[in-house]
């Protein structure tokens, strides 16, 4: 016979008020089973607690159940409370009678009755727990980090710090991601070269930090505190061993009149090429698509095409047959920062759910560009060295139209959210345009001015107040080319007025997306993402930097859109979530797993279909002589979030939930 | 059938199998027949009164055909989804069965009374039949004969049950789940139901009453029927052996009614195609939740 | 619901049946959401015991029949919102089964107004307070479930 304890708390009036909580406990200890029960005021306070803790003792109790608020609130309590007097703390659970009942029921005698039932349900439940040890997991104290931009960068350097190994993972040439691309930053108008390069370097010459530039994640196998990473090295037809980064071969290329995407098509690089000279590593890259050797061996050309970068080349570094590559890496904990990509505003568009303007004419008017191009306008490492001057005929531009929420809040073009940065930054383009064309005009269309954080509106007011912008509250309906000017039709919504603007630029402040392959990204990590593709954190206040999947944290741009400062914070909050795994040489976990029995599976597999974590493996059951008998589904505890739904699919019931057993369970309704 | 007993012997003399499964007459009509020498390959017979779905032989459950050896079965259109189910749930492998298609001009519903095909006696699958011709075989025998009669009393009988009320529809499954003896002929026949231990012999907890009554009766064809959605190869096989003339074959007809009208799914001979349950779609129905 | 329901329902909620109603709910939703109806002080029918599992994904159409078997008037099964499951996808694999279970329940006689399937988030206090209420009035109005309560009843 089981020897249940069974406490009944008023909470002060809580509870008391409408549940009789004295007959509820006089009811419950006369069931089969229940060696104790009792009522107290407080059950949480100390010496309530120690009321369990002593009955625990002197009545040999092999199971409490607590009936008072809600387990969110005091299940982690009461289990310490328990564990403390000795009893396993997964055999204490608690009966929800304050939240799911004394505080919804006005009438006493029902309440009394459905607490008295709520109680009994866990009565016949706890009887059939079991004790339970936490599950160890050995951590692998090393981290992996996905994209090198600031916030990549960021998190790489303080893990790194903190004593633990990074292993940071960048796609593109160099590291740096778009803050690199950007001139000046809000609120203070410092050079973003000018505090990230040191950044970048530093990774470069950090001891503990292990950089593969132009490489991507391959596959993920494993689970917090052991993944197994493959990479891919995308060959860059130059042997970053040999290459001392002189520049000779860019300079003997032929091929010269590529639009640069580090300068976002405003300039031009060589098929052989550093996107930029701060790059990180500075290492050239070749653009096969681009490269006339490669496009004659495309075309079967049987005499090499080219070949003047290796002449070039005092080092021997330049190797044309070079292939992509593989290495394996073992991680505990992973980070995805892979940041955005601009809305491409034209009417083309990658994805079904999104709608370009067609009627802005980007893409077609030429002086229609995007922020980022801006940025590079204002560069002074730019294409046109930081003097704002047009695309189309490389004037001056005395009138410039910045247009706000391009995609962002609108629906309509399958983006409703904010993309939050764009107000701070066509304010800090009307300043820089202002700066350096002085007789210059600015006006914006806004839908609102978001400018909420540190010295952030004060920022907005003096690009008006100051630089002199013109903000007009509305949106432009469509624009075209008329002669040399850009006719910008749009609306005064506070005056009521149309307006018409004469701009020789028109600069569109586009919503920020996640990167291209987000989706492929986070289902080999099995990590949740949103609609947009923005990964979603676990908890929306509470875990802000974790994920769904354990072991793996999120930074930056690609969670949703966020500025510099944002970025660096949440990379930072990651670095702090991975060196606190990595604070112990092994992870406790909740046993709240599932077991599936061998000799009842018949390996299905229905159990793996549908575990969204990848915890179910395949197991060959062999006699002795080795002969296989079966293959049979095995959960490692490791990975499983103890969900259940294996347990719900097996047809034979051989998988099982602890904590929620199907006896458990049956326990619970056979009582109703 | 020359050409099916031919094959047979060929099979079993180049030892690319040990064991034939088909069918040869017996005493009371068409039987399961295993041949594992060449010269007994005559006895091989195939025709309308071929009910029998011989996949139910490939489950591992049937562990003691295993020391037979390599099996070679006959298989009709509707049998070979059984078989590419086996094969979809890792029960069976490709490589280890020779997969003897026989075209098929339909059957009768029992083997033992029925002789001849007509609207009466057809069996209620054949009338949406699309597999006539197997494709997931190794090799395939015969000519296609005539499309075989139609009859549609069984599509009938649901419209009418659903157009019920329900205390009417559980007025009928009470009275015909009244005379199940719990005999578990219905599992032991179906190729689908391969598990170690069913959930019918769970006894703790014992969530489906072990007794024939018609409390654990309810829940053990409600759990069987579950468990076959979008899984059941419609063989009607569970029907044919009940020997409480249950009409099993109604509840396993609307179950891929129901699989078909909820995810467009119909249970195919593809194994690679997967199972409605165990996937989903981000807009699956669900009118049905608030 | 049509009118003539609904004053059924009336009519017969006069006579002051009480039905049982077994609510199986996920961990994070609508746990939590029914949490947040307590906190709110929302005040509902008394008629709902709640069972509480870790996610809709493991809630087995089982649980159902043997609630009713067990006298239960009626069954509510509550999760989180599509895209909303902790577990990230846990409600879109149950979704499938209740959708299957469901038929199948009503094709063997279960009225199908017996059963409650809703999506209530841990924000959806309200939305909880009203599945209860809403089921309570649909259930008094049934009457007791004694078909399958006799199920039992008469084989003891």
């Amino acid at each position: 016979m089981a020897r249940i304890g069974v406490f009944v708390c008023h909470c002060g009036e809580n509870i008391g008020r409408t549940v009789d909580c004295a007959r509820v406990a006089q009811a419950l200890g006369e069931l089969p089973g229940v060696a104790h029960a009792a009522d107290y005021k407080y059950m949480c306070s100390d010496p309530g607690q120690a009321l369990v803790k002593q009955a625990i003792v002197e009545k040999k109790l092999d199971g409490v159940v607590v009936a008072a608020c809600s387990p969110h609130m005091h299940e982690k309590t009461f289990r310490r409370t328990v564990s403390s007097a000795g009893l396993n703390p997964f055999l204490c659970e608690m009966a929800n009678i304050r939240e799911h009942c004394s505080w919804i029921h006005e009438d006493c005698e029902a309440a009394t009755v459905k607490a008295t039932d709520l109680a009994r349900f866990m009565i016949e439940k706890v009887k059939h727990n079991v004790p339970l040890q936490p599950i160890r997991i050995p951590i692998t104290r090393r981290a992996l980090v996905i994209g090198a931009g600031i916030s990549g960068i960021q998190a790489a350097l303080d893990i790194a710090d903190g004593g633990r190994d990074v292993v940071l993972v960048e796609k593109e040439p160099s590291i740096g991601g778009h803050m690199s691309q950007l001139s000046e930053t809000f609120p203070t108008l410092d050079c973003s070269q000018c505090i990230l390069t040191p950044r970048m370097v530093e990774v470069y010459q950090h001891p503990r930090i292990k950089l593969y530039s132009y490489s991507e994640v391959d596959a993920v196998e494993g689970y917090i505190g052991s993944f197994t990473v493959r990479i891919r090295r995308k060959a860059r037809s130059v042997d970053e061993s040999k290459c001392n980064g002189c520049g000779e071969c860019q300079k003997v290329c032929p091929n010269r009149k590529i639009p640069s995407e580090f300068d976002v098509g405003l300039g031009k690089r060589s098929a052989i090429y550093v996107p930029f000279p701060q790059a990180v590593p500075n290492i050239p890259v070749i653009d096969r698509e681009n490269c006339a050797l490669y496009k004659g061996r495309a075309r079967g050309a049987k005499k090499q095409a080219c070949g003047r970068c290796a002449e070039a080349c005092g080092r021997q570094a330049i190797d044309y047959d070079q292939q992509d590559s593989f290495v394996t890496e073992k991680v505990g904990a992973i980070i995805v920062a892979t940041g955005y990509q601009l809305y491409s505003i034209g009417k083309q568009q990658e994805a079904e759910n999104l709608k370009g303007y067609g009627e802005y004419g980007y893409g077609r008017i030429p002086d229609v560009i995007d922020g980022l191009q801006f940025e590079r306008l204002a560069s002074a490492s730019g294409p046109t060295s930081g003097k704002i001057l047009r695309p189309s005929d490389g004037k001056e531009p005395k009138t410039i139209a910045f247009l706000q929420c391009i995609g962002s809040r609108d629906p309509a073009k399958g983006m409703e959210y904010c993309s939050k940065i764009c107000c701070m930054y066509v304010a800090k383009h009307t300043m820089l345009y202002h700066h350096k064309v002085h007789d210059g005009k600015a006006v914006v269309f806004y839908m609102d001015i978001r400018a909420a954080g540190k010295g952030y509106d004060e920022f907005a007011r003096r690009a008006i107040e100051e630089s002199h912008a013109l903000y007009l509250r509305g949106r432009v309906s469509k624009m075209y080319r008329e002669g040399d000017v850009i006719k910008v039709f749009g609306v005064d919504t506070l005056s009521g007025e149309p307006v018409v603007i004469d701009a020789d630029m028109v600069v569109l402040a586009t919503a920020m997306r996640p990167q291209p392959g987000i989706e492929a990204l986070a289902q080999k990590l099995s990590i949740s993402y949103d609609g947009h593709g923005f990964i979603n954190e676990a908890h929306p206040k509470l875990r802000p930097v974790e994920t769904n999947t354990a072991g793996v944290f999120v930074a930056g741009a690609c969670q949703s859109p966020r500025d510099i400062p944002d970025s660096v914070a949440m990379a930072s909050a990651t670095a702090s979530k991975v060196l606190g795994l990595f604070s112990a040489e092994e992870l406790e976990r909740e046993p709240l797993v599932a077991h599936i029995d061998p000799a009842l599976c018949v390996g299905c597999f229905h159990c793996e279909r549908v575990c969204a974590y990848g915890a179910i493996e395949h197991k060959e059951i062999r006699d002795k002589n080795d002969n296989l008998i079966k293959i049979v589904a095995e959960v490692n505890s490791g990975v499983c979030q103890g969900c259940g739904t294996c347990q719900a699919t097996c047809p034979s019931k051989a998988d099982e939930l602890e904590g929620f057993t199907d006896q458990q369970i049956y326990a619970e309704i056979n009582a109703f | 059938m020359k050409a099916l007993q031919e094959l047979a012997a060929k099979l079993l003399t180049e030892k690319t199998v040990q064991i034939v499964i088909g069918y040869e007459e017996g005493p009371r009509g068409v039987r399961p027949a295993f041949i594992t020498r060449a010269e007994d390959a005559d006895r091989l017979v195939f025709d309308s009164r071929c009910v029998q779905n011989l996949a139910s032989y490939l489950s591992p459950r049937r562990n003691h055909l295993v020391p037979l050896g390599k099996k070679a079965i006959v298989v009709k259109g509707c049998d070979s989804r059984a078989v590419a189910g086996l094969i979809r749930e890792t029960q069976v492998r490709r490589e280890d069965v020779v997969l003897i298609g026989v075209r098929c001009g339909g059957v009768v519903r029992d083997p033992a009374a029925d002789t001849t095909l007509t609207p009466d006696t057809v069996a209620a699958r054949c009338a949406e039949c699309d597999i006539r011709e197997p494709k997931l075989v190794d090799h395939l025998i015969g000519d296609l004969p005539p499309a075989p009669p139609v009859n549609r009393k069984r599509d009938e009988l649901i419209a009418a049950l659903d157009a019920m009320s329900a205390e009417e529809r559980w007025a009928f499954w009470q009275a015909e789940l009244a005379r199940c003896v719990r005999c578990h002929a219905c599992r032991e026949v179906c190729p689908m139901c391969f598990c170690e231990r069913c959930i019918a012999d769970k006894s703790q907890p014992q969530w489906i009453e072990s007794s024939a009554h018609r409390q654990g009766n309810l829940s053990w064809q409600f759990s069987r029927v579950l468990h076959q959605a979008g899984r059941c190869a419609d063989c009607s096989e569970c029907e044919r052996v009940c020997p409480a003339k249950i009409p099993l074959s109604l509840l396993m007809r609307k179950t891929s009614l129901i699989v078909r009208e909820l995810f467009n799914y119909r249970v195919t001979d593809d194994p690679s195609v997967p199972a409605p349950i165990g996937a989903y779609r981000l807009d699956d129905k669900q009118e049905f939740i608030l | 619901m049509s009118s003539t329901t609904t004053s059924t329902i009336t009519a017969k909620a006069a006579q002051g049946f009480e039905p049982r109603i077994m609510a199986f709910v996920c961990n994070w939703c609508t746990y939590t959401g029914a949490d947040l109806a307590g906190t709110s002080r929302l005040h509902m029918a008394h008629n709902v015991r709640i069972v509480r599992l870790p996610c809709t994904g493991r809630i087995d159409p089982l649980f159902i029949i043997k609630a009713f078997e067990r006298g239960a008037d009626g069954v509510i099964v509550s999760g989180c919102h599509p895209a909303d499951c902790h577990y990230s996808v846990g409600n879109y694999h149950a979704r499938r089964r209740f959708a299957i279970g469901r038929g199948l329940l009503k094709f063997f006689g279960i009225d199908e107004r017996r059963l409650t399937f809703s999506w209530v988030s841990a924000s959806e206090g309200k939305k909880w307070a009203d599945v209860v209420n809403e089921t309570t009035a649909r259930i008094q109005g049934l009457g007791a479930f004694d078909a399958f309560r006799n199920l039992t009843e008469d084989w003891k």
